[in-house]
C-alpha cells in the first residue's frame, strides 16, 4: 500500500504540489492525468527521491519515504522508468540486466565474484522475456529503437522486483500503433506481475480504456479521482479539460 | 611553524602593512589570469588548461619588447597583444576542434600545449632564469605608509589590474558584445539562431582571456623571475581561485584571488614552509562548505 | 537511426561476452602464460636494458590500468592519479629506510597508508562533477608534491630520497638482485593486472560502468553512485601505489617527480594513446610512451614538443586509442568476412 499524506513542493512561490493525499492500493493500475503543468512529473519526482518534498508523507507499507535519497527509495521498492528512456547506451540489453541484478544483489549482501549466477541470471531472463527483449539481448543500448529503449527502460526498473512502479509517459513519442502495443504490455506486466502500477499517460483513450482507476491533477493539486465512468462525468474534469481545450474532445 | 612571527607581524603596522600589499599583488595577477579562465569556462564550457602559458608568454613577449624598445609601456603592450593573437589562433585551430567532444580530449589537447610551449620557450629564450629588471620610471625610492614599505611600481600593478577588472565587469554587465558574451554563456545555441556568429564570439573570448594573462605575465614581468614552467604554478594557483570563487563567476575570481594573495603572503611568515598547503587547504574547506564555490551557480 | 544502421552498429560494437566463468580461467591461463614468458626472457635475452624496461614497464603499467579504471570504466577523469604513485614510492622508500622492516612489511604498510589518504581525498573529490574532480585532484596532487619539497627533513626535499632503498632480502628473495627484482616485478604486474581484470568484469565493474554511462539512472536502479565512485578510486590508488613501490625499487630511492602532476598528465596519455576501451590498452599505451620516451629523448632535448604532436596527433587527428582502433579494425574484417 502507497499512502501520500499532504504532500506539497513549490519552487519560488509556485506550487508544483499542493497538499496531495492519494491511495494507491496493491496491485492496482492507476493513470494520472492532467494538463500541461499540472505537476505529474514532480509528483514522479517526489515519490522517488528526485525532488525533496516542503512537507507530508509518502507512506511504502507504512514507511516514510520522504526525505529519502533516490538509491534508499529504490531498495525500499518503488521503481520509475522515466519519460524520456534513461538508459546505458554503452552496456547491451543483457548486460543491462545482469548488471542491475548484480548492483541489486551485492548491497543485498550476496557478494560473489563474477556473472552469472543462477539466480541473477533468471532474473534478468525473467525481466527480458516480460518486455520481449530477449531477441535483442546483444544489441547495445544505444542501438535500439526508440520504442524498445523505453521498454529497457521499464525492464530496468521490473528486474529489480519493486513493489510500486511508476511509469512516466510510458508511450511519450510514439506513434499511435506503438502506443497501443507500448499500453498492452504495461496492462500485461501489471496483470502477470500483480504489482502497484501508476502510470502518467496524456492519450484519453488510452486512459480510459485499460486504467480502472484514474487521477486528475491540475495546477498541483487533486482535481478528481475515481473510475472512468466517474471522470468522465466530474464537472470540475470538464472544465479544465474544456478550459484548457486539448483534450477536450477525448473527454466528452 | 612560525606563529610568532605571524603574531609579531600582525601586532605591526609597518608589517601589516608590506604583507598586506605583497598579498595584493599577488592577488592581482592571479585575478587577470583567473579572470580569464573563469571567463572561458563560462562561454566556452571548457577549462583551458594551457592558460598559465599565455601568463608566461606575455611575461617573455614584454621583457623582449623591453629590451628592444627600451619602452615599458610598449612592453606591456607587446605583452598582451601578443598573448591575444596566440589565444585567437589556439581557439580556432585547435580548441575549436573538440567543443563538444569530451572533457578527456580537451584535456589532453591543452596538456599537448602546455608540454610544447614550454618547449618552444626553452628553444627560443632559453632554459635559465630570465629576469626584465624594473624599469627606469620605477627605480625611485620606495613610498613608506605606515612604516612599511611599498615600491611604487606595485601601486601601478594594482591600479592597472583593478582597472582590468573595473572595464571588464562593466564592459559585461552594460555593452552589446558584453550581453552577446553573456547570452552565449547562458545558451549558445540560442546566439546562433539570432544569426551572430558564435565562433567569432569564442575566438574573441579566448583572445580575451589570453590577453589578461599575458596582461599579468606582463605585469609580473619586472618583479618575477622568468623561467619555462612558471605558467603552471600560476595555472594552479589561478583555478584553485576560480573554484574558490565559484567557475564562471568575474567577482567570484576577484575577491578568490585576494584571499588566496593574502594567505600566500602571511602564510609565509606564519608556516613557511606549508603556505601552498595552506591555499589547498583552504579550497578544500570552501569546495566541502559550498561545492560551488562562494559566488557560483550550479552550472547545469 | 533505421533499423538497418542500427543492426550494424550492433555488429561493429562486438559486445563483450559476459558468460564469464569460462572467462576467468582464460584469463589466469593467460596470466599464467605471460608470466613464464616474461620469466624466460633473461634466459633468451642477456640485456640488462631490455629487463629495465620491463621493469618500468611492470610500474607505470600498473599505474597507467589502474588509472584506466576510474577513466576508462567509471568516467572518472584524474587528473591527479599520480599522487598515489609517488605517495607508494615515498611510502615505501622511507618505511624502508626508517624502520627496517621486512619488505613484505613495508609493502602492506604502504598500501594500508595509500588507502587512508585515498579515502580521505576521494571522499572530497567525487562527489564534484568531472571538471572540478579533474582540477581537485590536480591540486591535490600538487599538494603532495609540495609538501615532499617542504618537508626536507623526512623527504630529502628535491633531492629525494637518496642513499638508496635498504632491502634486506626475505623468503629467500633478494630484492637488490637485478633478477630477482625483475621476476618479483612481473609477478606484481601480472598479478595486479589479473584482479584488476577481475574487478572489471564482476557485477561492481558493471555498476561502475553504468555510473559512466548514466550515473541518474543509476542512482533510480539503487545503486549509491558516490559510495561506488569512492570504492574504485581507493582501489585505483592501491594499484597506482603498487607502481610506485616498484619504481622505488627499481631507482632504490624516490624523487619528487614520481608525485609530480607530469605523472598524472603522462598517465591520461597512456590511456588515450593505449585506449581506453579495451583493458589491455593502458599496458599498450605503456610500452608505446616508454619506447617513444626512451627515442625522443637520445634524439632531442625537446622531447616535450614531440610528445605534444604526438598527443595532438591521437586527440584531434585520429580521435583514438591504438587499441580501439586495433579492435574496430578486426570487428570491421570480420563484419566483412561475414557478409
Amino acid at each position: 500500500m502507497l499512502e501520500i499524506r499532504a504532500l506539497s513542493k513549490s519552487f519560488g512561490g509556485v506550487k508544483a504540489t499542493d497538499n496531495v493525499s492519494l491511495d494507491f492500493a496493491d496491485g492496482s493500475l492507476t493513470a494520472v492525468i492532467g494538463p500541461n503543468g499540472a505537476g505529474k512529473s514532480t509528483f514522479f519526482n517526489l515519490i522517488t527521491g528526485a525532488l525533496r518534498p516542503d512537507a507530508g508523507q509518502i507512506l511504502l507499507n507504512g514507511v516514510d519515504m520522504a526525505g529519502k535519497t533516490p538509491p534508499e527509495i529504490v531498495r525500499h521498492g518503488i521503481g520509475r522508468a522515466f519519460q524520456v528512456a534513461s538508459i546505458f547506451p554503452s552496456l547491451t540489453v543483457e548486460e543491462t540486466m545482469l548488471a542491475a541484478v548484480g548492483a541489486d544483489q551485492r548491497r543485498a549482501g550476496v557478494m560473489r565474484r563474477r556473472f552469472p549466477l543462477a539466480e541473477t541470471r533468471d532474473r534478468a531472463e525473467h525481466a527480458m522475456e516480460l518486455l520481449g527483449l530477449a531477441g535483442k539481448r546483444n544489441r547495445t543500448a544505444a542501438t535500439l529503437s526508440h520504442g524498445d529503449q523505453k521498454l529497457l527502460d521499464i525492464a530496468l526498473a521490473l528486474v529489480l522486483e519493486p513493489k510500486v512502479l511508476l511509469l512516466d509517459e510510458p508511450t511519450a513519442g510514439m506513434g499511435t500503433e506503438e502506443r497501443w502495443r507500448m499500453i498492452d504490455k504495461v496492462r500485461e506486466l501489471w496483470e502477470k506481475q500483480k504489482i502497484t502500477v501508476v502510470f502518467i499517460e496524456h492519450d484519453m483513450d488510452i486512459v480510459f480504456k485499460i486504467a480502472p482507476e484514474i487521477v486528475v491533477l491540475c495546477y498541483g493539486r487533486i482535481l478528481a479521482t475515481g473510475t472512468p465512468e466517474a471522470i468522465r462525468r466530474n464537472d470540475a474534469v470538464i472544465e479544465a479539460y474544456l478550459g484548457s481545450d486539448d483534450h477536450a474532445g477525448a473527454v466528452a | 611553524m612560525d606563529l610568532d612571527a605571524l603574531a609579531s607581524c600582525l601586532a605591526s603596522p609597518a608589517c601589516l602593512v608590506t604583507q598586506t600589499t605583497s598579498g595584493l599583488i599577488i592577488g592581482m595577477l592571479l585575478f587577470l589570469v583567473a579572470v580569464g579562465l573563469t571567463l572561458i569556462f563560462g562561454v566556452l564550457k571548457v577549462v583551458n588548461f594551457s592558460h598559465g602559458a599565455f601568463y608566461m608568454f606575455g611575461a617573455y613577449f614584454a621583457m623582449t619588447a623591453y629590451q628592444l624598445t627600451g619602452s615599458f609601456a610598449l612592453a606591456i603592450l607587446a605583452g598582451a597583444a601578443g598573448t591575444a593573437i596566440l589565444g585567437l589562433i589556439f581557439e580556432r585551430v585547435f580548441m575549436s576542434r573538440v567543443y563538444g567532444r569530451d572533457v578527456l580530449m580537451q584535456l589532453l589537447v591543452c596538456y599537448a600545449f602546455v608540454l610544447i610551449f614550454d618547449d618552444v620557450v626553452r628553444m627560443i629564450w632559453g632554459p635559465e632564469f630570465k629576469s626584465m629588471g624594473m624599469p627606469a620610471a620605477f627605480q625611485v625610492p620606495p613610498l613608506f605608509i605606515a612604516g612599511g614599505v611599498v615600491p611604487p611600481y606595485y601601486l601601478l600593478l594594482i591600479g592597472v589590474a583593478l582597472a582590468a577588472a573595473v572595464v571588464l565587469g562593466l564592459g559585461l554587465a552594460r555593452s552589446r558584445i558584453g550581453k552577446v558574451i553573456r547570452a552565449a554563456a547562458q545558451n549558445p545555441g540560442m546566439v546562433s539562431a539570432l544569426g551572430i556568429n558564435t565562433g567569432l564570439i569564442y575566438g574573441g573570448v579566448f583572445a580575451l582571456g589570453g590577453m589578461l594573462a599575458g596582461l599579468a605575465g606582463a605585469l609580473a614581468a619586472p618583479v618575477r623571475s622568468l623561467t619555462p614552467g612558471m605558467g603552471f604554478s600560476v595555472l594552479i594557483e589561478s583555478f584553485i581561485v576560480t573554484v574558490i570563487g565559484g567557475m564562471g563567476s568575474i567577482l567570484g575570481a576577484l575577491i578568490g584571488a585576494l584571499l588566496i594573495g593574502l594567505i600566500r603572503s602571511f602564510g609565509s611568515l606564519g608556516f613557511p614552509l606549508f603556505t601552498e598547503g595552506l591555499m589547498y587547504l583552504f579550497m578544500v574547506i570552501v569546495l566541502v562548505s559550498r561545492p560551488t564555490g562562494l559566488f557560483g551557480k550550479e552550472v547545469a | 537511426m533505421t533499423e538497418l544502421q542500427a543492426g550494424q552498429g550492433a555488429q561493429t560494437l562486438a559486445p563483450p561476452r559476459i558468460d564469464a566463468r569460462p572467462q576467468r580461467y582464460r584469463d589466469v591461463l593467460i596470466a599464467l602464460v605471460a608470466f613464464v614468458v616474461l620469466a624466460l626472457l633473461p634466459m633468451m635475452f642477456g640485456s640488462k636494458q631490455l629487463l629495465d624496461f620491463v621493469i618500468r614497464c611492470a610500474a607505470y603499467g600498473l599505474f597507467a590500468t589502474s588509472l584506466n579504471l576510474l577513466v576508462g570504466y567509471t568516467g572518472l577523469i584524474s587528473f591527479g592519479h599520480g599522487m598515489f604513485f609517488g605517495l607508494g614510492a615515498y611510502g615505501f622508500g622511507l618505511m624502508m629506510q626508517k624502520t627496517g622492516v621486512p619488505i613484505p612489511v613495508a609493502f602492506v604498510a604502504t598500501l594500508a597508508i595509500t588507502c587512508v589518504v585515498a579515502v580521505v581525498i576521494g571522499a572530497i573529490c567525487v562527489r564534484l562533477k568531472e571538471i572540478y574532480f579533474a582540477f581537485v585532484t590536480l591540486a591535490f596532487q600538487m599538494l603532495i608534491h609540495s609538501t615532499i619539497l617542504s618537508w626536507q627533513s623526512l623527504t630529502g626535499g628535491d633531492q629525494g630520497l637518496r642513499g638508496g632503498i635498504p632491502r634486506p632480502p626475505f623468503l629467500g628473495i633478494d630484492l637488490s638482485n637485478h633478477l630477482h627484482l625483475y621476476i618479483t616485478s612481473c609477478a606484481l604486474l601480472v598479478i595486479g593486472l589479473l584482479l584488476m581484470r577481475q574487478i572489471a568484469q564482476s557485477p561492481f565493474g558493471y555498476t561502475l560502468r553504468m555510473i559512466r554511462d548514466n550515473a541518474t539512472r543509476a542512482s533510480f536502479i539503487g545503486i549509491d553512485v558516490w559510495r561506488a565512485k569512492l570504492t574504485i578510486f581507493v582501489l585505483a590508488a592501491l594499484f597506482a601505489a603498487t607502481g610506485g613501490m616498484i619504481m622505488a625499487l627499481f631507482v632504490s630511492g624516490a624523487y619528487p617527480e614520481f608525485a609530480y602532476w607530469t605523472i598524472s598528465g603522462e598517465g591520461i596519455f597512456i590511456n588515450m594513446l593505449g585506449g581506453v576501451t579495451t583493458f589491455l590498452g593502458p599496458m599498450v599505451g605503456t610500452v608505446l610512451l616508454l619506447i617513444l620516451n626512451d627515442t625522443v629523448t637520445r634524439l632531442t632535448e625537446y622531447h616535450g614538443i614531440v610528445l605534444g604532436i604526438v598527443i595532438l596527433f591521437f586527440a584531434i587527428g585520429l580521435r583514438k586509442g591504438l587499441m580501439d582502433f586495433v579492435v574496430e579494425w578486426f570487428a570491421q574484417r570480420r563484419g566483412e568476412g561475414r557478409g
